[in-house]
């Protein structure tokens, strides 16, 4: 479908020969436009609104250098406060998750693996949830687990005859749906790269090892895994990178609560920027909170690069 | 027979061919197992949509809905606070516009990178190969300020436009694009080809497999997208369909039936549209940003 569209510059003509070295920067132009007014210049221009005091209804805005910045490191802020009790929220669902949702891939790769009847079935089953967009994920895992009625309380009803456990506002307990719901939404992506790498992987060596008499965990242990370290690293960067981005399930599994203990440190931005008019000390804990995922990504970065520069020596 | 014949588009390792039968009843097992616990909420939330608001709530809980009923979507469908209809398209217009103009725009940019010399070319790939590396939370208050000055909150232009020079995309394409031999090249100009018509005739109709891809990625991406148009979308009637049935369930949390009834609406174009680009999707998530 896409290719039928005309693409919109046609400025250029083969027979004007001066007009060739202008043309490459003109199929740049339009990208670099875009690119320009809403990467490069919201940089700045959040730089700018973070150093003043930004009022909506007022077109001078005051400027205060970095007190907004300097509010995240004061003790006794209500920013200082819940801006690092989110992030706190937020690096527990990474530690609890990640391991998690890699490990459940794996695993579910290794089982996938090889050909098994009903295989196609089984893989569009574990990948399906992930086309799910976020909200409908979170109403149907709130729902999974509500308090009195959810599936999970009925099906431990029936199993254990045990009573209803108010999963939703307990403390603690409200990162359960949270977790096993983005298990159950972003599994499928995973299993896929890793189904890739799998496959990859030289049926030889196994041969090999069975002769030898390898078991199949020794096959898995010093064939199996050694050989998808690349892409497991990989898939730890981006998989904690995605649920640093922790938001649409908390907000709509939980909302945050019970008492703030789910809000995510996006969801603490928003709220303070959008519904608290708070603009300057959002972008202030944009930043912040930027700069410490830029650390995540730059390991991610250089796995691109060192992609990059490989794929260009061909 | 129970050792499925790899198919077309799937990701194989062909040369597994020995049958051993009972060696793979066990992992059968588990992975049926596990398919059971992976569909259990779909079931729920479907079924849950088919019954009665006593039934929905009714303990213990109803496996199958006793007195099944279609009141649930006629109520969704007819309800005064929001349009589940009107939402799907929004959802539509809006990835559909984003991912034409996003595939346009990084294939026209890739290509100098990938195919021409000129000044500044590395340069400016790594300027934007480093944008990357930018959390889109550093833009999302300033981006939204610009969105009050343009006036563009409550319009489609909020959701299209901030979006559009991904950087993904032109580093996906350009890579493909390096790729292609040039002698396809040298014998289009030999015969007077200009530099758009080898982009045109020759770069994009062998690049079909990248561009799909691509554009699988961008609408989903534009389809899924929750964070953005929450905040930027107020207006009941322009909201996408993501953030529509937030709103929609924030109205009738205890109203379980209409609430699954919705957001089984709300996950059925997902579900064709994955039937539909399932090769695509899995193919392209297989093959793309990995070697090994």
């Amino acid at each position: 479908m896409t290719t039928t569209h005309a693409p919109p510059s046609q400025h250029t003509t083969p027979n004007k020969r001066n007009k060739v070295s202008l043309e490459p920067y003109l199929y740049l132009l339009p990208h670099a436009v875009l690119f320009f007014v809403f990467t490069v210049y919201p940089i700045g221009y959040g730089m700018y609104i973070s150093m003043h005091r930004w009022d909506m209804l007022n077109d001078n805005q005051q400027f205060v250098g970095f007190e907004f910045f300097r509010n995240l490191f004061t003790a006794g802020t209500p920013q200082f406060e819940f801006f690092w009790r989110t992030l706190l929220n937020t690096t527990l669902f990474t530690v609890v998750s990640v391991p998690l949702l890699v490990a459940s891939a794996l695993g579910l790769a290794v089982l996938l693996h090889r050909p098994i009847f009903g295989r196609s079935f089984f893989r569009a089953v574990f990948f399906m949830p992930g086309i799910l967009t976020v909200s409908v994920m979170g109403i149907l895992w709130r729902w999974m687990f509500d308090n009195q009625i959810g599936l999970v309380n009925a099906a431990r009803d029936l199993l254990t005859g045990a009573a209803p456990i108010p999963w939703l506002s307990t403390e603690g307990l409200a990162w359960v749906p949270i977790v096993v719901g983005t298990i159950w939404w972003t599994l499928g992506f995973n299993m896929t790269l890793y189904l890739a790498a799998l496959s990859n992987v030289s049926v030889s060596l196994y041969e090999a090892a069975s002769l030898d008499g390898a078991t199949p965990w020794q096959q898995f242990r010093f064939i199996t895994w050694p050989m998808l370290t690349p892409i497991t690293l990989f898939v730890i960067i981006t998989t904690a990178l995605a649920s640093f981005q922790l938001f649409g399930q908390s907000l709509t599994i939980t909302n945050g609560g019970p008492s703030r203990s789910t809000q995510s440190v996006i969801q603490y931005i928003t709220e303070e920027g959008f519904t608290n008019s708070q603009i300057s000390s959002a972008a202030a804990m944009g930043f912040v909170f930027g700069l410490m995922m830029l650390i995540l990504t730059g390991a991610q970065f250089r796995m691109m690069a060192r992609d990059v520069t490989s794929s260009g020596d061909k | 027979m129970t050792i499925s014949a790899p198919q077309p588009g799937q990701v194989t390792n062909a040369p597994f061919k020995k049958r051993r039968l009972p060696r793979d009843i066990p992992r059968f097992l588990i992975l049926s197992f596990l398919s059971i616990l992976f569909l259990a909420p779909v079931y729920w939330m479907i079924s849950t949509s088919f019954k009665t608001e006593a039934d929905a709530i009714a303990t213990p809980v109803q496996w199958w809905p006793a007195n099944p009923t279609l009141d649930n979507y006629i109520a969704v469908l007819t309800s005064p606070d929001g349009n589940i209809l009107r939402w799907t398209w929004n959802s539509l217009y809006v990835a559909l516009l984003f991912t034409v103009l996003h595939v346009v725009v990084c294939a026209l940019t890739a290509y100098p990178l990938a195919r021409m010399n000129f000044k500044g070319r590395n340069a400016w790939f790594w300027i934007i190969l480093s944008s990357l590396m930018i959390p889109g939370i550093v833009t999302l208050v300033p981006t939204y300020i610009m969105m009050l000055n343009f006036n563009w909150i409550n319009s489609y232009h909020a959701l299209i436009w901030p979006g559009i020079s991904g950087v993904f995309g032109v580093f996906l394409l350009r890579q493909f694009f390096v790729a292609i031999p040039k002698e396809l090249e040298e014998a289009a100009t030999l015969d007077g080809a200009s530099n758009f018509q080898i982009l045109w005739r020759i770069i994009l109709p062998l690049s079909v497999p990248s561009l799909v891809t691509l554009a699988v990625f961008a609408f989903m991406g534009s389809w899924n997208n929750f964070l953005w148009p929450l905040f930027t979308v107020t207006d009941v009637d322009k909201m996408t369909l993501p953030v529509g049935i937030t709103t929609f369930s924030q109205r009738y949390t205890t109203e379980y039936g209409k609430l699954m009834a919705s957001t089984t609406l709300a996950a059925v174009p997902a579900l064709i549209a994955y039937l539909v680009a399932q090769r695509f999707l899995e193919a392209g998530l297989s093959t793309t940003g990995l070697k090994e």
